[in-house]
């Protein structure tokens, strides 16, 4: 019963594409839960292929092994997925940039970029609905096809290859596999079913088009735009597109959102929790205006305000433009006065005094760090200050 | 994806990884690499023009069990608002150096260019251990790196910095761990420590 429920699924899969816009009133999975392959064999051989690069995700030293992180998304992952639950193994992936993904066998990997940028657990969501209702519609294995059907053998087992040597990673390489063919049609199915799998899983359905509008404004407030804006964040005008049809459709369906948003304590709490790793790992990529435009979510939202604070003067620090350094202390005493800054704000002040050559408040600043932070690594460096 | 950004040094070594020409040997004592000098033993290879073709003009890379498990690399004389690398890619947003950084501003810039150095996204860089350090007849900070990467083993490494004239010179060693970066450490300090500006 169940193989001829799959091959109905894959036919009618095939036969429903290409196609314009899809009404997501039509749109339904198209395997059951616990679905494994058993009729074709090039499915059977990409199951095993992606099974040999989950093994290797599993073991890497990028992966985010946190109880509660992986609890928090993991959760998200089984609310949207309900009685496909079981079928996705979650691997969230320590990568400052904006993404998720999905393979054909549940392999689902979620950058914390993501987690960086969303406003709710909602916006969270919307993007692993988006990426279940790839999964659910079979667009994985359509798209695993079409690439088959565009590359050599050679060329396909050269991304494999890649993946050994390091010149792509493990978990890029993945993400790119599962992503690379998808159509635009499959990208509109997943974006509309998407919206509908939020909706039955009682979360906003309006953080589907938020997420959105979000990556447009950080595209805008970039000082540096990416060449290659990653697998989610297509460009414009595609990105503004899927916004609006999506907001469009979702005001249709579900009316306007609520006037007031209450406060997301859940996402609050794990941001506060990690978030001195999750914001370093943004500093590191030196894209200040991406930057800038997250922490200002991050206080809007409710994110411990000495932490927000303390990143800015990190943000405007190193940035170094006119005003900058001024804009950085200013920053730096305001996590102070907030009262719970990391023993970092202390020691960066310090820093800045320092290039002003006030070598008083800096020493005040760097007692205050070495307090603060007894064991600190560079106590040394410190030190050597302090005795001038 | 952000691959694109990869460095063009970091790529060109690990095309050019398996090349078994081309390397020659760094002779014992004093060497020159774009006018910082540094003091070596025996054991060290040059990697050979090809692998840092698209690097900085004067930057070496020097390994001794391969480039995929030890490397030291010697970046000379970076400009006040000069990247420590080159990048193929117009959005791989390189950190610059400035002629009035702090030991701490050093230890970022070095953490931000590592993460370019193995591509953005596929690494996460920290750095500990900022200390001062004499080189030569100047000041100058060491501090220690840990990279971990998305498929590679994790790299430690230990950095050298020192700025002359307004110019920036590094030389960061960086190898696999557990044991290459052990292996390796002790000789490779005493290379980094050793390094100063090469008399005119």
């Amino acid at each position: 019963m169940t193989r001829l429920f799959v091959l109905l699924a894959l036919t009618l899969s095939l036969a429903t594409q290409p196609r314009a816009r899809a009404e997501d009133q039509e749109l339904g999975h198209l395997i059951p839960p616990g679905y494994r392959p058993a009729e074709a064999k090039d499915e059977v051989g990409l199951w095993s292929e992606f099974e040999r690069i989950e093994a290797a995700i599993n073991k890497s030293a990028l992966l985010v092994r946190d109880p509660a992180l992986n609890d928090y998304v993991g959760e998200i992952v089984c609310r949207v997925a309900a009685a496909y639950c079981n079928d996705f193994r979650v691997y969230l992936i320590r990568n400052p940039s904006f993404n998720a993904s999905m393979t054909a066998t549940g392999m689902m990997q979620i950058w914390t970029g993501l987690i960086i940028r969303a406003s709710s657990t909602d916006e969270i969501a919307a993007v692993v609905a988006h990426e279940i209702a790839h999964y659910t519609r079979l667009h994985s294995l359509e798209g695993f096809r079409a690439l088959k059907r565009k590359m050599s053998t050679g060329a396909f087992f050269d991304i494999g290859l890649a993946a050994l040597t390091g010149v792509y990673g493990l978990g890029q390489t993945a993400a790119a596999m599962s992503y690379l063919s998808f159509s635009r049609e499959q990208e509109t199915e997943a974006d509309l079913f998407g919206a509908r799998l939020l909706a039955l899983a009682s979360y906003d359905p309006h953080a589907s088009y938020r997420v959105w509008e979000q990556l447009i404004a950080e595209e805008k407030a970039a000082e540096v735009q990416r060449e290659d804006p990653g697998i989610f964040a297509k460009t414009h005008p595609e990105a503004e597109d899927r916004m609006r049809y999506l907001k469009t459709r979702v005001h249709s369906r579900y009316g306007p959102p609520d006037a007031v948003v209450s406060k997301d304590q859940e996402l609050i709490d794990v941001l506060n929790q990690n978030y001195m790793f999750l914001m370093e790992d943004q500093i590191d990529t030196n894209r200040f205006g991406r930057t800038k435009q997250i922490l200002e979510r991050h206080a809007t939202i409710g994110v411990e305000p000495s932490l927000v604070r303390f990143f800015y003067g990190e943000m405007f620090r190193q940035r170094n433009q006119a005003g900058d350094l001024d804009l950085a202390m200013s920053a730096y005493r305001h996590s102070i006065e907030l009262g719970n800054p990391p023993p970092e704000a202390y020691k960066n002040l310090g820093y800045l005094h320092l290039k002003q050559g006030d070598l008083d408040q800096a020493k005040d600043r760097f007692r205050q760090y070495l307090a603060a932070e007894p064991n600190a690594s560079d106590r040394a460096m410190i030190e050597f200050y302090l005795e001038e | 994806m952000f691959n694109r950004t990869l460095m063009m040094l970091a790529l060109a070594a690990t095309f050019a990884g398996c090349a078994t020409t081309g390397y020659s040997l760094v002779q014992p004592g004093i060497n020159n690499a774009g006018g910082m000098q540094v003091t070596a033993g025996s054991g060290w290879n040059i990697a050979p023009a090809v692998i840092t073709s698209g690097a900085r003009k004067g930057t070496q890379l020097w390994t001794r069990d391969g480039i995929y498990l030890d490397r030291l690399v010697l970046i000379p004389a970076v400009a006040d608002g000069e990247p420590l690398l080159t990048a193929a890619a117009k959005d791989a947003a390189l950190p610059v150096f400035r002629k009035d950084m702090l030991p701490n501003e050093v230890e970022e810039l070095m953490e931000s260019t590592l993460v370019k150095y193995f591509g953005e996204g596929n690494a996460a860089v920290s750095t500990a251990n900022l200390r001062p350090q004499v080189f030569g007849s100047g000041r100058g900070v060491m501090f220690d790196i840990d990279a971990r990467l998305t498929d590679s083993p994790t790299y430690k490494g230990r950095v050298g910095a020192f700025i002359v004239d307004d110019k920036l010179y590094t030389i960061w060693y960086i190898a696999a761990d557990p044991y290459y970066f052990d292996k390796h450490n002790a000789v490779a300090e005493a290379v980094i420590t050793s390094a100063r500006v090469a008399a005119p």
